[in-house]
């Protein structure tokens, strides 16, 4: 066990992280919004943790105190939600695909602004982010008390009246509206509520690998979570963090199979580096056969049920 | 409550009726869907709301519920404008709808419908809900009795975990009545709640809205084509043609009307 935890412990910690990530695009999806602006407030929780342990609280040697991780994680829940709230009021106004454009749209314009100012580094980016632990595992007593805590925080969301009033959203906005659920607080609710969870990711992620730059948290970063979501299943939180999770690990098992001996050199090429056309083509297929994700409900209900006629 | 007076004056409607409809208007381009009409809807009766096809009369109700601004005129409700508010604004004061071709929120459980438009009468936010405070808990249970008690009145409480879209049409459109209930109107809006139900199901609805009105002290402002279901519910009644009110007044009277005769009871008569 120690060995595996020593051999897979930057790809175990990215899953739990890409599971939360998942987790802040599937509550605007909740209340029927695509909104794929989480990789840009996961860049702005980066680039507020590389900067704050860098030229403010910089330590000379040693490790960087984990408390000091926590108040950076706070910081960038708090600063995301600002501007969530600033983008999300005209942005919200938009819906269904151009909605998802708008928030491409945000990721941009922040990529291109963290490259050209000095306080981000530029093109450079931002380097030797310190470390608060001696081995990278250790990234766990961290990462999974926030995956716990998201879960627990979206699975009752799920059963309260703000999630009910979001769920009501989705599935017929004007009928919502008229029953007295108003569809712009609730929307932007959402998208701030996501953008809190994607930016306390960012500040995590910033010291779990080291080095910030404007290549984290882009479209690309968009894609691989609607993957997650779409592939998962966007009708529970189980769906999303089993996506996470799973397809985070996955190019690496499809490494594993590319380097069995006898494949030809295209397609273990492809296996090595198609993770993106994968996804896409996953997120294609899984739309048309799966429009809920292979996790939904009524998958979650049966095993439920099951296990009750077992006992 | 209290209306200036020289609103009562000028108004059409005095301030007692429920709903004041004041020279409501509604410009669709070239198009008017619905011109110059005024009526006002006194408390505790059943209004009725008849026209051919492409009167007026859907475009009136979501002038009314806020779905669509009004080009011009003035909308009061018990005794406030509140012309050209949001619909969920006009839902929290007091009003609900169905809708003429059933939207309910058709993946989730009949019970959830209904406990989705107990939205504006609870109050528990996403802190005091996500937490499980007591104060959200008991708001909850509370909630969920309430829903299973309107799926009751209108006969679907052996149904509750049913997907919305599961159910026949009949049922949907009774679905969507406890749906509208659960908000706790004063003002009920039904559009066509008889279309697509079959005799008996249409007697049961008779039934059903008069229980309804005694019980819960509401006036209820009703669209419907089919004709014994109007003259043997309605109080009052008012036929739109071509966006124009024609005639107003009790059933027996609006019946002999020749202009009606002429635009609606045409071929019957």
């Amino acid at each position: 066990m120690p060995a595996f935890l020593a051999a897979y412990d930057f790809l175990l910690v990215s899953m739990v992280l890409a599971a939360v990530l998942a987790l802040s695009l599937y509550v605007p999806l909740m209340a029927g919004q695509l909104s794929l602006a989480s990789p840009g407030f996961y860049a702005l929780g980066g680039y507020i943790a590389a900067i704050t342990s860098t030229r403010i609280f910089p330590t000379a040697s040693g490790l960087y105190p984990v408390s000091l991780v926590i108040l950076e994680m706070v910081v960038a829940a708090l600063a995301s939600a600002v501007l969530g709230l600033l983008v999300g009021v005209p942005a919200l106004r938009l819906r269904g695909i151009f909605l998802a454009l708008a928030t491409i749209a945000f990721v941009e314009i922040l990529r291109v602004v963290s490259l050209n100012l000095d306080v981000t580094g530029g093109a450079i980016g931002i380097f030797g982010v310190p470390q608060p632990f001696a081995s990278q595992i250790q990234y766990m007593w961290l990462g999974l008390p926030l995956l716990g805590l998201c879960m627990l925080f979206v699975a009752r969301l799920e059963r309260s009246r703000t999630g009910r009033a979001l769920v009501a959203l989705r599935e017929d906005e004007l009928a919502a509206d008229a029953m007295g659920v108003n569809p712009t607080r609730y929307k932007v609710l959402a998208f701030t509520v996501s953008a809190m969870i994607a930016g306390v990711v960012g500040a995590l992620s910033a010291h779990f690998i080291n080095t910030w730059n404007s290549r984290q948290g882009t479209f690309d970063t968009g894609v691989s979570l609607m993957a997650f979501v779409l592939i998962g299943g966007s009708r529970t939180f189980v769906g999303p963090v089993v996506g996470g999770l799973v397809l985070t690990a996955l190019p690496e098992a499809l490494r594993g199979v590319a380097d069995v001996s006898g494949l030809p050199a295209w397609l273990a090429q492809f296996l090595r580096d198609g993770r993106l056309i994968i996804f896409g083509v996953m997120i294609a297929l899984g739309t048309v056969f799966f429009p809920h994700g292979l996790i939904t409900p009524g998958v979650l209900q049966r095993r439920g049920r099951r296990r009750a006629d077992r006992s | 409550m209290s209306v200036p007076a020289a609103r009562v004056a000028n108004g059409a409607t005095p301030a007692a009726d429920v709903l004041g409809v004041d020279a409501l208007t509604c410009r669709f381009g070239g198009v008017i869907a619905v011109s110059e009409v005024s009526f006002g809807v006194r408390p505790g009766e059943v209004f009725g709301l008849i026209g051919p096809n492409g009167a007026g009369k859907t475009t009136l109700f979501n002038l009314v519920t806020g779905l669509t601004t009004p080009t011009g005129g003035r909308l009061r409700y018990q005794g406030r404008d509140i012309t050209g508010l949001p619909p969920h604004r006009i839902a929290a004061l007091g009003i609900a709808r169905t809708f003429q071709n059933v939207r309910l929120f058709g993946e989730l459980s009949a019970l959830q419908n209904v406990m989705i438009a107990r939205h504006v009468r609870t109050t528990s936010g996403l802190v005091s809900g996500v937490l499980g405070l007591p104060s959200a808990r008991a708001e909850e249970r509370v909630t969920r009795q309430r829903a299973m008690a309107l799926l009751e009145l209108v006969g679907l409480a052996d149904r509750p975990d049913e997907q919305g879209r599961n159910f026949s049409y009949g049922d949907q459109r009774r679905l969507e009545i406890a749906r509208a209930l659960a908000l706790e109107p004063q003002l009920l809006l039904l559009d066509e709640p008889a279309a697509g139900m079959n005799s008996g199901e249409k007697r049961g609805l008779s039934e059903l809205i008069r229980d309804v009105r005694a019980r819960l002290a509401l006036t209820i402002l009703l669209i419907e084509h089919h004709v014994p279901l109007v003259m043997d519910l309605c109080d009052r009644i008012a036929v739109l043609n071509f966006g124009q009110l024609i005639a107003l007044g009790p059933p027996a009277a609006v019946q002999k009307n020749a202009a009606v005769i002429e635009a609606y009871l045409g071929d019957e008569a």
